[in-house]
């Protein structure tokens, strides 16, 4: 490991209106080191390596790129500078393949020249094969998961030449095996001599990976440590400013009569086929199972989204047809989606508006608004999940990843449900407030709400799930008490062993 | 903390204020070239009150599409349809009264329901079969016109109005020309559903982000159906209007006045991508175009030049150009997550 520095940060600062995001973040990488970045949703971890790409111009400080002293930077020289970013949603052109997409990110725009369609393909084949990616070049772009994507995404940076490569939550949407895979692609970037700024809320993966760990607290950084020598409570310690158990919190009420009932249910177009499952109230029912294997589309069928072509669905002991997310939301189920920028939040409006956008009906009789009822109700979910915003009208395109995600939480939990399905629930939320969502999921199953949770945190599952349906090929395989341990779901997740392993 | 949010909505009112400038500019302006003397000692022009209660007439039509047009845009749809639809709705009512012999009150009632219709194969089109709206609009754009022109074979033009229908477009109520009062109302109403209903918040949520809306599970399909009856319903108002004002009703009533009330919605600060835009504003667009376009004609040069169509059409496009670059500008300052 070398000691001079890739990058560099010093002093940046940087605000936004009255907000200030950074505080003077002293920050440096070096060659050969995967450094994790750790703090609060909030703390202003995006907005650095922002400042890193040259999408945000720090209002103070410089930084220092292989030896060189910038004031700023734009994209363009960033990339000169060998730096390469992948955000949690990758950035492709989807109609493409995967080598027209690797093309356009490495090959100098020219105007007319003969498109070298063999040697594009090679290319890609060979990048992707440093990778490990077990991708076909000639796949587009639309047929690949998220975590393909997102392998396409080190491809071009690899492609590129890039010496920095920083990853924002990269492994939000994961499960445990793309998350391997992923691993031991940084490792090999890591090997190369890269240096790798990683940002995640997922402790045991920092363990696991990084080399070194800077904490940042709003906006300023709590020191720079080694990560052997770190144990998890410091690290929290560090990062919240308090101690805190990442215990999962046990149940607190006994599970009732079933108040969800699935009999053979199936939607060709979903892909989901003869599921049958009941879900009582009072239980955290957890979906488990790989990328692909239907978890989120069992939510889109019974959330109406993808309605139902076979089967029966029963709530609360009555056959019921859930044709639309508006019927689903008047029988009281509620669906808190994996894609929060896409389908969980509105990010142009107000971080009030958004919370009441799915309780129209009950806070707003004969359909005229009421900012006072508004703005009272977004407040105090404000406090309650400790949502950090400018006020209740900043819209929450301006909010940090993690706290839009609580204001997802908050829209649905403001329409009283009696269903609560869960999409990834705490998808890049920190520590502090993963442990307030598990307290909140506890403390309304007790309020007799059926809960199903699906996550690709594995320990989640485990940790809240008093019963765990494990998903495969777009049906429940198998259904374990909650007391099952981490290598029987993955099991049961990959099929027989040897089957699914592939 | 608090400053972001603030910025944010000062902008958008920052449009509005920015609009209101515009048009004082423009009134002060032509108040002082527009006003003369003439020859007998009397003040003509831009600045004696008929001209002005002129202005305010000539623009209610236009200005009633232009808040049909408001919801629709806001939901990030276009309907291009409502100068064809005006055109058809005027002929409509010429062969009630005229052809059918229906009291007038009846016939202006039953063209009312012709223009929700029209705006039902919009609704149908749109929001039942998930169409593109432009498409849609710019077929029914084609279809209401032909429609008008077969009814009266392109030739017929219905006259002789009773006077009590012409009070309409002709005469003043209470101070104001007639018709100014069923556009206030209008104006009233629309901004109502636009900024205090729920249906008003759903337009915005559709022109944001569609799926989002479904998946907060908003009634999609019925919110933007609202949106295409009532403007077909208001066009048909305007129809009422206009052949009350010019005293005949044929075919060719509104043709173009779509890309005119199109222009003040965008002016006025409501984004063509849908989500922002408010019916203030579009009042505001409406005037600053209608405030153009007969300010012109009242100064002695141009009048010299016979050139107020064109310079009203320059201006305006010009006008609009520096809305979109300004607004362009305020959104290079938008926050991103
Ligand atoms: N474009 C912006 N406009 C206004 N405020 C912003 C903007 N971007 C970030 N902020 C604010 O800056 C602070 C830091 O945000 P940042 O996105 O860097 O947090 P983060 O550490 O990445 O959090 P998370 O873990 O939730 O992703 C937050 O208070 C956020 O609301
Ligand atoms: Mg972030």
């Amino acid at each position: 490991m070398s000691s001079v520095p890739l990058l560099a940060f010093e002093a940046i600062e940087k605000s936004f209106g009255a907000v200030r995001a950074l505080r003077g973040v002293s920050f440096e990488l070096r060659a050969g080191e995967v450094h994790a970045l750790l703090g609060e949703n909030g703390a202003g971890k995006s907005t650095l390596i922002k400042v890193a790409t040259g999408a945000h111009a720090p209002d103070a400080g410089h930084l220092v790129i292989g030896g060189r002293r910038l004031a700023r930077l734009d994209p363009a020289s960033a990339r000169v500078h060998g730096i390469a970013c992948i955000y949690q949603q990758p950035a492709l052109f989807p109609d493409l393949t995967v080598a027209e997409n690797l093309a356009l990110r490495l090959e100098p725009p020219q105007l007319a020249r003969r498109v070298d369609r063999a040697g594009r393909r090679r290319r890609a084949a060979e990048l992707l094969q440093r990778i490990g990616a077990a991708l076909p070049p000639e796949a587009e772009v639309r047929n690949l998961s998220m975590p393909e994507q997102q392998l396409v995404e080190i491809a071009s940076a690899l492609g590129a030449g890039a010496r920095i490569v920083i990853m924002d939550e990269p492994t939000a949407s994961l499960t445990q095996r793309e998350q391997v895979r992923l691993f031991q692609t940084v490792r090999t970037l890591r090997e190369a001599g890269a240096g790798i700024i990683y940002i995640s809320h997922r402790l045991d993966e920092i363990f696991e990976l990084a080399d070194r760990v800077t904490i940042l607290r709003d906006g300023a950084s709590v020191g720079t440590r080694v990560a052997g020598e770190l144990s998890e409570a410091e690290l929290i310690r560090l990062m919240v400013g308090r101690e805190m158990n990442s215990l999962f919190p046990p149940p607190l009420g006994p599970v009732g009569d079933t108040v969800l009932e699935l009999r053979a249910v199936g939607c060709r177009a979903a892909g989901v086929r003869d599921v049958s499952l009941t879900v009582r109230a009072g239980e955290v029912l957890g979906l488990a199972g790989l990328v692909g294997a239907g978890r989120t589309e069992l939510a889109g069928v019974l959330f109406g989204l993808t309605p139902a072509d076979a089967g029966e669905i029963l709530l609360g002991g009555r056959s019921v047809t859930i044709d639309s997310p508006r019927t689903a939301l008047a029988h009281g189920l509620a669906y808190v989606p994996e894609d929060r920028r896409r389908h969980g939040v509105v990010l142009e409006l107000p971080v009030a508006q958004n919370i009441t956008l799915a309780a129209h009906r009950t806070l707003f009789p004969g359909g005229w608004l009421r900012s006072g009822v508004e703005r009272k109700l977004a407040g105090e979910f404000i406090a309650r999940f400790a949502i950090r915003t400018a006020g209740p009208g900043a819209p929450v395109a301006s909010l940090s990843g993690g706290n839009q995600q609580k204001v997802a939480l908050a829209r649905w939990l403001a329409t009283a449900p009696r269903v609560l399905i869960l999409d990834e629930p705490t998808q890049g939320v920190d520590v502090g407030a993963k442990g307030e969502i598990h307290r909140l999921i506890r403390e309304l199953a007790a309020r007799g709400l059926a809960v199903l949770l699906i996550s690709s945190d594995l320990p989640e599952i485990l940790g809240m799930s008093d019963r765990i349906g494990v998903m495969r090929g777009g049906t429940i395989a198998d259904v374990l008490p909650g007391t099952a341990a981490a290598p029987e779901v993955m099991a049961a997740a990959l099929g027989t062993a040897g089957k699914g392993a592939a | 903390m608090r400053r972001a949010g603030e910025f944010l909505r000062g902008a958008l009112r920052r449009h509005e204020v920015l609009l209101l400038l515009v048009l004082v500019v423009e009134w002060g302006l032509f108040y002082h070239y527009g006003t003369t003397v003439n020859r007998r000692g009397v003040v003509v022009g831009f600045g004696t009150l008929d001209r002005q209660f002129d202005v305010l007439r000539h623009s209610c039509e236009i200005g009633l599409l232009a808040l049909a047009l408001t919801p629709v845009i806001l939901t990030a749809g276009i309907d291009l349809s409502v100068g064809s639809l005006l055109g058809l709705c005027a002929v409509v009512f010429g062969q009630l009264w005229h052809d059918a012999g229906l009291p007038v009150g009846a016939a202006a009632g039953l063209t009312l329901v012709a223009g929700a219709l029209g705006g039902a194969v919009n609704a149908g089109l749109v929001a039942g079969l998930r169409l593109p709206p432009l498409i849609v609009t710019l077929g029914t754009y084609s279809l209401f016109r032909g429609l008008a022109e077969a009814l009266t074979r392109g030739a017929v033009t219905y006259t002789d109005f009773p006077a009590g229908f012409l009070f309409l477009g002709q005469e003043r109520w209470l101070g104001l020309p007639t018709q100014a009062w069923v556009f206030l109302v209008a104006a009233a109403a629309i901004g109502v559903l636009v900024h205090r209903t729920v249906t008003g918040r759903a337009f915005r949520v559709l022109g944001f982000a569609p799926e989002g809306a479904r998946y907060a599970g908003l009634a999609v399909g019925r919110t933007l159906a609202i949106a295409y009856v009532l403007a077909g319903t208001v066009a048909a108002a305007a129809a009422l209007i206009y052949t009350a004002r010019i005293g005949q009703a044929k075919a060719d009533a509104g043709t173009g006045y779509e890309l005119y009330a199109i222009t003040a919605v965008v002016l006025g600060g409501t984004s063509i991508f849908g989500g922002r835009g408010s019916v203030p504003g579009t009042l505001l667009g409406v005037a600053a175009i209608a405030v153009l376009k007969n300010g012109l004609a009242t100064i002695p040069a141009v009048i010299r030049l016979n050139a107020a169509e064109e310079m009203a059409g320059l201006l305006t496009g010009a006008l609009l150009l520096l809305a979109l670059a300004l607004g362009a500008l305020g959104q290079a300052g938008k926050v991103e997550g």
